[in-house]
């Protein structure tokens, strides 16, 4: 085992965390805050990757491909919050056999669009290929999901600690009714985390497609069950946790793939049956 | 006039049943006794659905995986150890007492939790088996799958078609016996309030373990039956699919009814046979499951009660005028 392997399995790891990071936490902030379990979270990641794929083919820019993939999940999470979760708030089970529901339409749509086949996915030139320390090769694109996905938890801590939306957003999550009583217009909040997490979902979709190099309709609920995993072992309305969890589960799935290939689900699983028997609201996770 | 409606709506299954069962002496072409016998087939492992989420309440997204359990229980022993009658009973024995252990441990995990937790750690524990299933290649022969002899005596499609309708009307029976037996009663409770059955001293967790164990077993033995009409098991009966065909004939059909369950699976198996030919005329056609989506998106936003349940609600409306968006028997 030499220090190449070593490294090279860490920065695999830490970049499928920051991608799964991307879903989860926004899995897990739109639960906390408005109990709702979004099983479609995953199509929205796969359309983030189709619309990014779409506009990097047509147009030849990476930097429009995630700004419209991200604009376009914000979009589709807008249309999908306003006219099929606002009218099921509060009811668990109606909300979890309709997102379900969304789920299959939305990966339907992306056939119907783009043929049921595989699409293949380039690296944009500038993130293509590596550098070499000291032996070391580490490969850009992934580091620059790295980095990307640093910042992005970054800009949610800041936006959640330092701002006045994140102060109501993080007081919804413990209480609901106390903030609607003092005056916020709680399901404006609801709609703008609803399309914040969509973004983030369609940003990790649109970073993966480059990074994997295929990408196909089933690969939103590969990584939504992913996502699920991470939220149940971060705890549901935490961020951090997902973010902890993440970077647990992408480790863990990389060294697997490395060592042992066919148990890395079943590490992750087992991970999360853990998590269950001894903490059952997760990591992280209030109480409820 | 009541009186006349009300008994040919009795004697509607009866009619229904004798049709079917003429039907091979009038048309035997392989293919739509197949198609019947895989639709008897679906609505029984949809009735095994309804009694989790229309029962109980209980939504799981691995219901798949135990038709999974119970189809490679089958094709692996067939084809390993040999395709006698007996090998056949051993073998759903197999899946079954399979499919009681694993729905009995992720029971035992998560139906203490709230009902996300069951949903997401299903879905999550069928992806697994997918996976099993994709790479113990040396028994599965992977994504692939493999084709396996099954005894003599069900290798004729009318002798399968059959028995494939016998077992619906047995699994019909006892199920309807089970829901409205008092520990069916006891599942109703929980579904309408849980916290009220648990505080007149009901075991809420052990009867929604028992109730997913039963589901889990029948969905078992629908597997097994399924990979008889194919002779030929692969990944695909693990996948999201197979549990989302589950949940699509149950909601359409009509859940909390188990009859509703018949009436969606004949509803999407049929549609399923229709719009695939019809491929050629548009290709949107080859994603008709694109309209089953948004129609169970309907159902359960709208109409909660599904065909079966909008018929029952409209035929009592007639007698007592209850408004029709009155929504009893349903979990949400």
């Amino acid at each position: 085992m030499n220090l190449d392997v070593i490294v090279n399995l860490l920065v695999n790891g830490l970049a499928t965390g920051m991608l799964i990071f991307l879903l989860a936490s926004g899995l897990s902030l739109i639960f906390g805050l408005m109990d709702v379990l979004n099983f479609s979270h995953g199509g929205l990641f796969a359309w983030g990757a189709y619309m990014g794929v779409w506009v990097y083919v047509s147009t030849g820019s990476f930097l429009l491909a995630v700004v419209g993939a991200v604009l376009g999940g914000v979009a589709i999470g807008f249309i999908l919050e306003r006219w099929i979760i606002r009218p099921i708030y509060g009811n668990h089970l109606q909300q979890i056999l309709v997102t379900l529901g969304v789920m299959l339409v939305l990966s339907e749509l992306l056939k119907v669009f783009w043929g049921p086949n595989p699409l293949n996915a380039a690296v944009p030139p500038y993130l293509d290929g590596s550098w070499q320390l000291g032996g070391i090769i580490l490969i850009k694109y992934r580091l620059f999901i790295i980095i990307v996905g640093i910042l992005l938890l970054v800009g949610i801590q800041l936006l959640l600690t330092r701002t006045k939306l994140g102060l109501v957003v993080r007081a919804g999550v413990l209480n609901k009714e106390m903030v609607q009583a003092l005056g916020y217009n709680i399901k404006r909040i609801f709609s703008i985390v609803f399309m914040l997490g969509a973004g983030m979902a369609a940003l990790g979709g649109v970073l993966l497609a480059p990074y994997s190099g295929v990408i196909f309709s089933e690969m939103g609920m590969q990584f939504a069950i992913l996502a699920f995993i991470v939220v149940v072992i971060g705890g549901m309305g935490s961020v951090q946790g997902s973010a902890v969890a993440s970077v647990l589960v992408g480790l863990s799935g990389a060294f697997m793939a490395y060592y042992v290939p066919d148990l890395s689900l079943a590490v992750n699983m087992l991970l999360m049956v853990l998590v269950l028997l001894i903490k059952p609201s997760g990591l992280y996770g209030l109480k409820r | 006039m009541r009186m006349i409606s009300r008994y040919t709506i009795g004697l509607l299954p009866i009619v229904i049943i004798m049709l079917l069962a003429a039907y091979p002496f009038m048309n035997d072409s392989r293919s739509t006794l197949i198609l019947l016998s895989k639709i008897f087939i679906f609505a029984v492992f949809a009735m095994s659905y309804d009694l989790l989420l229309g029962y109980t309440g209980i939504v799981s997204f691995g219901h798949a995986m135990f038709f999974g359990i119970g189809a490679y229980a089958i094709g692996i022993v067939m084809y390993k150890i040999g395709d006698s009658m007996g090998m056949l009973l051993l073998a759903l024995l197999i899946g079954v007492v399979l499919a009681a252990i694993v729905s009995y441990i992720v029971g035992i995990l998560t139906l203490r939790l709230q009902s996300h937790f069951y949903a997401m750690l299903t879905l999550a524990f069928a992806g697994l088996f997918t996976v099993l299933a994709e790479k113990w290649r040396s028994i599965t022969k992977g994504n692939d799958g493999f084709p396996f002899p099954i005894p003599d005596f069900f290798r004729d499609r009318t002798t399968f078609y059959y028995f494939a309708l016998v077992f619906m009307i047995l699994f019909f029976l006892l199920l309807r016996r089970f829901t409205k037996s008092p520990l069916g009663r006891v599942l109703q409770a929980i579904r309408e309030n849980e916290q009220r059955t648990a505080s007149l001293g009901y075991q809420v967790v052990h009867y929604k373990v028992i109730v997913s164990v039963v589901a889990g077993v029948v969905a078992a033995l629908c597997g097994g039956m399924y990979g008889m009409t194919l002779r030929f098991v692969n990944t695909s009966v693990f996948s999201m699919n197979t549990t989302l065909d589950a949940l699509l004939m149950t909601i359409i059909g009509g859940i909390g009814t188990l009859y509703g369950g018949v009436i969606g699976a004949a509803l999407i198996e049929l549609a399923h046979e229709l719009l695939t030919s019809l491929a050629k005329v548009h290709p949107i056609f080859e994603r008709w499951i694109i309209f089953f989506g948004l129609l169970y998106i309907l159902v359960v936003m709208v109409f909660p009660l599904g065909i079966a349940g909008t018929f029952k609600l409209w035929l009592k409306r007639k007698k007592t005028s209850i408004p029709l968006g009155k929504r009893d028997d349903v979990p949400w």
